[in-house]
């Protein structure tokens, strides 16, 4: 298999051109524009949290959609001819507490974005979007509820054997899925893979509306998993743990509250961006385009990009977003050292861009 | 015809990422190819296949398309100038010629003409996390395909419903 080719941009790397420039986060924005710099000759160096470079490329989207070997091919073709350093299991301290995230078990080191910023001519920021949204209903906090990325996150992770991932435990257990995204449908493809007794994927509206499709539900529903449709949970109930979700459907003239009988619910509603320091670093006018360079935060060498600036997205618009933000760094840098700053381009403002934060 | 390259995708393949599109975007300035979904949810990305028996090219008043060395369809775009008929446009059967507001008034694939003149191959190709869309010899396709990829394939037709297909 041919590797995905973050370095698409040039057949040959160009010569090094002496500056360094520090990435944060290994996903499709980070890779992109580490793939973007180092086509132009600089020393890339890029910090994960995960021991393998790809984001939730690899860890939160299942095997069977992207193949795993031709993430790995990629990173090491940006390795070996872009002479790119990757530091795994390493964090850059820190947008909560430690553990506050999927993925954090697997932090060796933590390092202080201050040195960070000494040690490079220029940063990025690409962390893309890892904190689950809620449902915000009473029993949410139960033990026996997770989120999408909870839940799938250690079925790739517990590969790379970190001593806190588990195996989620479904095996012969109820569960009901929530949602009917793309995550939805990957957390209920392996609830039923991982032995779960009976899967049930519950959505507020219909399958037309589902942003999955009704293809992929209705393959679900061929693996026996039950598909509810305009249903609404309303608590999920239990002492310590999840005993039932109640939910409400339309019946004939009002809408009928019933209980489905669960171990295990699974919220798949989507994720929010977890910058580090985004007050700091003023992201909401970053991404409100009211900046001095494209992509650049409120430090000067400090630039953001992909889901850590603009929220939970697609994989092409994390790249895109790599790119332009690499571009416009590269640029940066170039007429800083020619203290030419004012021959900027104002035309490549975020603003200008119709159609980009759709 | 062998030696002519085209693109080839696997609709079963694809998820519908996107990462094609920015990146031929960010290639290209403005996307020659499309992520669009039929109703039930297969993904499909509208894409120039550079037809054997092009459509746009023998609706094309001006003979502004073209096939190169390698097989691509090239709109020659100041043959073209955006005409008016647009017939191009409405010729496709794949809903590939896309018209746009910057430059000339229609842009399509040319298989990045100027990527393949320095030994690359097409953006999207080498950046698909999928690999559901190739660079091939189109003699090579049928070889590529499958069972899932044919019933995708089949979906898609009846999606864009084809002229000439019920």
């Amino acid at each position: 298999m041919d590797p995905m080719n973050f370095n698409f941009l040039c057949s040959e790397p160009a010569a090094p051109n002496g500056r360094s420039v520090g990435i944060i986060g290994a996903g499709p924005s980070g890779l992109a524009a580490t793939g973007y710099l180092s086509c132009l000759g600089y020393q890339v160096e890029v910090y994960d949290k995960l021991p393998k470079p790809g984001g939730l490329m690899l860890f939160g989207i299942p095997g069977h959609r992207i193949p795993k070997e031709r993430i790995d091919l990629g990173a090491r073709k940006l390795e070996r001819k872009g002479g790119v350093i990757f530091h795994t299991h390493t964090k850059i301290c820190c947008s909560g507490p430690l553990h506050d995230e999927e993925g954090d078990h697997f932090c060796r080191e933590i390092l202080g974005f201050g040195d960070m910023v000494k040690k490079h001519d220029a940063i990025m920021i690409c962390t893309g979007s890892w904190r689950s949204r809620k449902l915000g209903i009473p029993g949410e906090n139960l033990s026996g509820v997770f989120s999408g990325l909870e839940f799938l996150f250690p079925i790739r992770a517990v590969k790379y054997s970190a001593p806190n991932v588990k195996l989620p435990d479904v095996a012969g257990k109820t569960l009901a899925v929530i949602g009917a995204g793309h995550s939805a449908v990957d957390v209920a493809h392996s609830a039923v893979h991982l032995g779960a007794a009976k899967v049930y994927l519950i959505y507020r509206r219909t399958s037309r509306e589902a942003p999955c499709g009704a293809f992929e539900i209705e393959q679900l529903r061929q693996m026996g998993v039950e598909w509810l449709d305009r249903t609404t949970p309303l608590q999920v109930l239990g002492g310590s743990k999840v005993e039932g979700l109640e939910i409400s459907r339309p019946g004939q003239n009002e809408a009928e509250v019933s209980v489905l009988p669960v171990d295990l619910v699974v919220t798949a509603i989507g994720e929010t961006a977890t910058p580090p320091f985004a007050k700091e670093l003023g992201l909401e006018n970053v991404r409100k385009g009211e900046v001095r360079w494209l992509h650049m935060t409120a430090i000067e060498n400090v630039f953001v990009a992909g889901d850590a600036l603009s929220g939970p997205s697609k994989i092409g618009k994390a790249v895109y977003s790599g790119l332009r933000a690499a571009r416009s760094l590269a640029n940066w840098l170039d007429l800083k050292a020619q203290d030419r700053l004012d021959a900027y381009d104002y035309n490549d403002l975020v603003t200008n861009e119709a159609g980009f934060r759709s | 015809m062998s030696g002519q390259k085209t693109l080839y995708i696997d609709y079963s393949l694809c998820i519908g990422c996107e990462t094609c599109e920015y990146v031929c975007r960010f290639t290209n300035d403005t996307s020659r190819i499309h992520m669009t979904r039929t109703i039930d949810g297969v993904m499909v990305p509208l894409y120039c296949q550079h037809c054997e028996n092009p459509k746009c090219a023998n609706a094309c008043p001006r003979g502004a398309l073209k096939r190169d060395k390698d097989g691509a369809l090239i709109l020659q775009s100041m043959l073209c100038r955006g005409c008016q008929t647009k017939n191009c446009i409405l010729a496709c059967p794949h809903s590939a010629m896309f018209e746009t507001d910057r430059g000339v008034m229609v842009a399509k694939c040319d298989m990045c003409a100027q990527r393949r003149q320095v030994g690359m191959g097409p953006a999207c190709v080498e950046m698909c996390p999928c690999a559901a869309i190739r660079y091939v010899d189109r003699d090579e396709i049928s070889a590529l395909e499958t069972e899932k990829s044919k019933l995708a394939h089949q979906k898609v037709l009846d999606h864009l419903k084809l002229p000439g297909k019920d």
